[in-house]
């Protein structure tokens, strides 16, 4: 079984323990091992770059030397961290002297960081490592009817990681289909989701869902899909407010791509964590 | 005699205005940087004989990062560093009311902004002459 | 010796790695505007912002919300023909005006990261709840009433974290802050 370091971050503490179960549980389905890295911190999400870059990527280079030592490789399920832990990586691998200045913090905790390692996404680990043809074979119950709107959000395309395409991807579409599902063609999937605006600029904020969930409707979605937890409180649990703001009637459920999976293994709702949504999901899922 | 030169390595310009007036006054050449990375590479050509240091530059606490380089190379850790921040200012809402560390960098004198002028140019002098004193050894 | 800096290029000299001065490569071709979901919130969009900050308007671009309404999507960053990183130098005047308190009273954005970052540096995980009266201030009646609301859904789906959580290591995490901000404490 392959194994990875699993940083679940914090917002998959409670906020969005069911995205933190339906990826260990899924992953497991499909040969992968997320074994929770020992006593992680807090990434820093956007805020430590407002103050201090170097103390932001100190924080996030402590729970890299903490994979490091165990010797796998690093996977986010939200993608902030994965954001902040990639860079990270990368700046530390290219720039010796704050490798260095780093290391020397990282004492203080017993840890030293080599950038031995790798830093995915865990959407990247379904997608590459486990693969869509062992997907497909491993699908015992077709999502089939169901129409996902794939949100594919900002940071686990932007920015640019290595040279991939980040203006047309079409990675979480094959996965919805190979979940057997169809995937709606959604044109502002890679619109900002809001993000903090939510607590810090809030009527914009609600401007920023208005026009997903309306690119949803119209693109006759049953559901949108997510892969970070804040992508999905902001477009799920913000709806009425949205909905007061605007005189509008959403009702969209908006789920973690791993519970679509993890439904397409055959796995239970309960196990997957369906049911702890604000928006139900049981109508759609009434027939899964 | 050949003037004694002072480097500054400060990214506030207003601030870095005033206090090289006053070294100026008091008979001394001084540069500036006003980024860590120039001023690491102005040291470098190992032309002056103090460094003045501030702390929050950059990306953030850079300055930290630059005197520990200094402090690693065996010939640029002869010049005398004298920090001089507004670190405890900058970043009070972490730290409220919290002294600067006293672990940091202990064989290097630091003054806090804003700088009394008479207690610069006092510093400067003590720094310019320790560092001589050891050099005659 | 380098001459006293523009405006410009204390910005520049913020950024990571910067090499000479990337905003001066802008040519104002107004993509990034065109691309930012939340531009039409901001009091200048980001092509008028790097703009003043190219002309050197100092105190209009740290009176502007527009650097607290990034959202850091970096879809101007992805986008930009002269390759300028506008989302990291969305980062670096955010760094300016929390270094210096030049931001707008009634912004929320820069209290929130403030407080963010001292729950982190506290706790070494963040929580939530913390961070709610420093957005809350800012709104009517109806709209924390609706905060409230959604907090309570929350809490009956098992969403809402009651108790903070602290890493096990705590101590030596506040010392190895310590090595990079040299404020407070110490052994």
């Amino acid at each position: 079984m392959k194994k990875f370091a699993y940083f679940p971050g914090c917002s998959l503490e409670k906020i969005a323990l069911s995205y933190n179960t339906s990826s260990v549980e899924t992953a497991k389905i499909l040969g992968v091992e997320l074994q929770e890295l020992e006593d992680w911190n807090c990434c820093g999400a956007t805020t430590y770059f407002h103050v201090d870059q170097l103390l932001a990527y100190t924080l996030v280079a402590r729970n890299l030397a903490i994979a490091e030592k165990e010797g796998l490789d690093l996977v986010a399920p939200c993608s902030a961290c994965y954001k902040n832990a990639y860079f990270t990586n990368k700046y530390i691998k290219e720039e010796p002297d704050l490798a260095e200045h780093i290391n020397y913090a990282l004492e203080e905790d017993d840890l030293q960081f080599n950038g031995n390692i790798d830093v995915h996404h865990i959407m990247d680990i379904f997608v590459n490592e486990v693969g869509m043809d062992e997907i497909k074979e491993k699908v015992t119950k077709p999502l089939e009817g169901l129409r996902v709107a794939p949100y594919y959000g900002c940071q686990i395309v932007r920015p640019r990681k290595n040279g991939e395409e980040i203006e047309n991807p079409q990675f979480f579409e094959e996965l919805v289909s190979a979940m057997g599902a169809d995937p709606a063609d959604f044109p502002e999937r890679l619109r900002c989701c809001s993000a903090s605006l939510i607590m810090t600029s809030r009527r914009a904020a609600l401007d920023m869902v208005r026009v997903i969930l309306q690119n949803a409707v119209d693109s006759e979605a049953d559901v949108i899909a997510t892969a970070c937890p804040l992508c999905q409180v902001n477009l799920e649990c913000y709806q009425p407010q949205v909905n007061d703001e605007f005189g509008t009637d959403y009702k969209m459920p908006v789920i973690y791509f791993t519970q679509l999976l993890g439904l397409a293994l055959g796995m239970s709702k309960k196990k997957l964590g369906i049911g702890k949504e604000l928006v139900s999901a049981a109508p759609i899922f009434g027939e899964f | 005699m050949t003037q004694t030169r002072l480097l500054i390595i400060d990214d506030d310009p207003d601030y870095v205005d005033g206090i090289k007036s006053i070294l100026e006054k008091a008979d001394y050449e001084v540069d500036v940087a006003y980024n860590p990375k120039d001023g690491f590479k102005a040291l470098e050509t190992g032309k002056y004989d103090l460094l003045l240091l501030d702390i929050m530059m950059g990306r953030g606490a850079e300055g930290v990062m630059v005197a520990r380089k200094i402090n690693k190379d065996p010939v640029l850790r002869e010049t005398p560093v004298l920090i001089i921040t507004g670190v405890r200012e900058q970043i009070a809402f972490l730290f409220p009311g919290q002294p600067v560390h006293p672990r940091f960098l202990p064989t290097d004198e630091l003054l806090e902004k804003p700088v009394d002028p008479n207690l610069l140019l006092e510093k400067v002098e003590a720094l310019l002459k320790e560092a001589k004193a050891k050099k005659a050894e | 010796m380098a001459a006293k800096p523009t405006f410009s290029q204390e910005i520049s000299n913020l950024l990571y790695a910067s090499k000479g001065n990337p905003l001066k490569t802008c040519i104002q071709c107004g993509t990034c505007s065109g691309t930012c979901p939340v531009a039409e919130f901001m009091d200048q969009t980001p092509r008028r912002l790097i703009g003043m900050i190219n002309a050197n308007l100092k105190e209009d671009v740290l009176a502007c919300n527009t650097y607290w309404f990034c959202a850091s999507c970096y879809h101007c960053t992805a986008r930009c023909p002269s390759k300028i990183d506008i989302a990291e130098v969305m980062y670096a005047v955010k760094r300016y005006s929390i270094w210096h308190k030049t931001y707008s009273e009634d912004l929320v954005g820069p209290t929130f990261s403030e407080t963010f970052v001292r729950t982190i540096v506290n706790s070494g995980r963040s929580f939530e709840p913390v961070l709610a009266p420093t957005y809350m201030f800012s709104m009517g009646i109806k709209e924390v009433l609706q905060e409230a609301y959604m907090g309570t859904q929350m809490m009956l789906k098992g969403r809402m974290p009651v108790l903070p959580t602290k890493i096990k290591r705590l101590d030596n995490f506040k010392e190895m802050i310590r090595r990079i901000i040299p404020v407070g404490g110490g052994k």
